[in-house]
């Protein structure tokens, strides 16, 4: 048996569009219960709803929380901050932060793309980062 | 409803066991708590099996290694609930009348497969990104901090407090006190969660021999029991902001339990959580409805949750310090009780123990508040 691996590239799964300059993730919006899901959804997953209506984020968001994360399994580069952004359209994304320290909870970021703290074949990732 | 009681109890040492397999721990653990139960092999007419990382039919290879066979075995996998979920199972094909005695194991052997941090299924988007489960529980504790005004000192308590239990549990991973300071010198793991805060990677087995009103009455046996309410939840799909101190999944199964019994949170004697991370205990509590969402961190603080305080939590030692060997969690929580109840459990005995509550959940998938939580709540 030959063990598949299921891990897509991040670039691939963090799934967004750069425009006029701005890097804006893409989710889906349940047209039924207005739910907001990112990564994007073909069914909603609160309410079983088919199709969802594909919307982009604003490319910028509040810092709900955050961590600097010093211990990771081995395809990180450690350390690295991680926090949850709370988007415009009521939806939360974890994202790597793009600084040196840790921002505080309530600041405004913008989404930019940023490189790491994933590391494959000896170089980091580039994907979207929050940034002060 | 039939009613169901827990008969027996066993388990092994909590802690490294380089020298056995997860099959030695899991017949071990059965041995025992069919001693305890005063029942033979013969008697168990099924059994559920929890367990994480053990591949395929563990329960087979554990209960083969125990001299039982033949039996309808059931393998569980609930992430940290594994274990806890195999007791639910066992309960409600008891409830139902299918069988009157049966088994609940849970085992796990990590430390031969895992160090370091774990982190979420690598198919979630968040695991790509760098999420691991020291990450997600200190973002909580950041949000806590912040929320409820408390310090990283504060929380920190809760490891001190836990790994002072452990230490009077012979079946503890951890056997020696920590004070505040060395828990806040040491490492830290994802900040503001240092390394006496974090879980430790066990092996370990736990079993409880469950049955009916019906046998119970017919073995005769004094030293029984009851369990009262017990529940298994998932955790439902994020819509929008939600605060992440609160447990709303803790606080669905809780209720479900709660109303089996007729027990009320008021009626609840002490509690065996599932305090991953010392933030963990917090949330499962307040989650609950045990202490008032923020109240949690500064009442440990004034002795409330010690062994002699008015409301001991884990008094095992929990996760943070007896240890965490993902599948057996669970059962050894319930074992806690039964050996609290009892008035069985020697130098961490509780005082006046009459109705107690195991909480378990874990694991992390990707869209959910959280993935599986149960609920037992025991009664002498």
């Amino acid at each position: 048996m030959t063990k598949v691996d299921e891990a897509e590239a991040p670039e691939k799964v963090v799934n967004y569009v750069i425009e006029d300059g701005k890097v804006r993730l893409r989710a889906s919006k349940c047209p039924t219960c207005g739910g907001v899901f990112q990564p994007p959804r073909s069914i909603c997953p609160a309410d079983g709803s088919s199709p969802l209506d594909d919307i982009l984020l604003a490319s910028e968001g509040t810092v709900y929380t955050f961590t600097v994360v010093r211990q990771s399994t081995p395809e990180f580069k450690t350390p690295y901050i991680l926090v949850y952004v709370d988007f415009p359209e009521q939806v939360r994304v974890l994202m790597p932060y793009d600084g040196e320290e840790p921002p505080p909870i309530g600041s405004q970021v913008d989404i930019v793309m940023g490189s790491g703290p994933r590391v494959e074949n000896g170089e980091p990732v580039s994907i979207p980062h929050a940034r002060l | 409803m039939e009613e169901v009681y827990v008969l027996g109890i066993g388990m092994t040492p909590f802690g490294k066991h380089p020298d056995k397999t997860a099959a030695d721990l899991g017949a071990e653990a059965v041995n025992l708590a069919l001693a305890d139960a005063g029942v033979s092999r013969q008697d168990i007419e099924a059994a559920w099996v929890g367990h994480v990382y053990q591949g395929m039919a563990m329960g087979q290879r554990a209960l083969y290694a125990a001299g039982l066979s033949g039996i309808p075995i059931d393998n569980v996998e609930n992430a940290c609930s594994s274990g806890s979920t195999a007791i639910w199972d066992a309960a409600m094909a008891l409830r139902a009348g299918a069988y009157d005695i049966v088994l609940a194991l849970g085992v796990e052997h990590l430390t031969n497969l895992f160090r370091g941090a774990f982190a979420p299924d690598p198919s979630d988007v968040e695991a790509q990104i760098g999420l691991t489960m020291p990450g997600i529980y200190a973002m909580r504790a950041q949000r806590y901090m912040v929320q409820y005004g408390v310090t990283s000192e504060q929380i920190a308590q809760i490891a001190v407090k836990n790994k002072k239990n452990a230490a009077m549990n012979p079946l503890s991973h951890f056997k020696k006190p920590v004070t505040l300071e060395e828990v806040m010198q040491g490492r830290l793991i994802a900040d503001p969660l240092h390394l006496h805060e974090c879980a430790p990677v066990s092996d370990g087995a736990a079993a409880v021999v469950m049955v009916s009103k019906a046998k119970l009455h017919q073995l005769g046996s004094s030293r029984a029991i009851k369990l009262a309410g017990t529940a298994l939840k998932s955790g439902r799909t994020e819509v929008g902001l939600a605060d992440m101190t609160v447990e709303d999944l803790t606080w669905r199964t809780a209720q479900t339990a709660y109303e089996q019994s007729g027990v009320g949170p008021g009626d609840i004697d002490f509690a065996e959580v599932h305090d991953c991370f010392s933030i963990a205990e917090a949330l499962r509590v307040e989650g609950m409805g045990l202490v008032p969402h923020g109240e949690y961190v500064a009442r440990v603080g004034k002795g409330e949750m010690d062994i002699n305080g008015s409301f001991p939590v884990n008094a095992s030692g929990g996760l943070l310090g007896k240890g965490h060997p993902l599948g057996a969690t669970g059962v050894a929580q319930v074992v806690e009780l039964v050996k609290q109840l009892r008035g069985e459990a020697g130098e961490r005995q509780i005082q006046n123990a009459k109705v107690g509550v195991a909480h378990c959940r874990g694991g992390k998938a990707q869209g959910v508040e959280g993935t599986a939580c149960t609920v037992n709540i025991l009664v002498a």
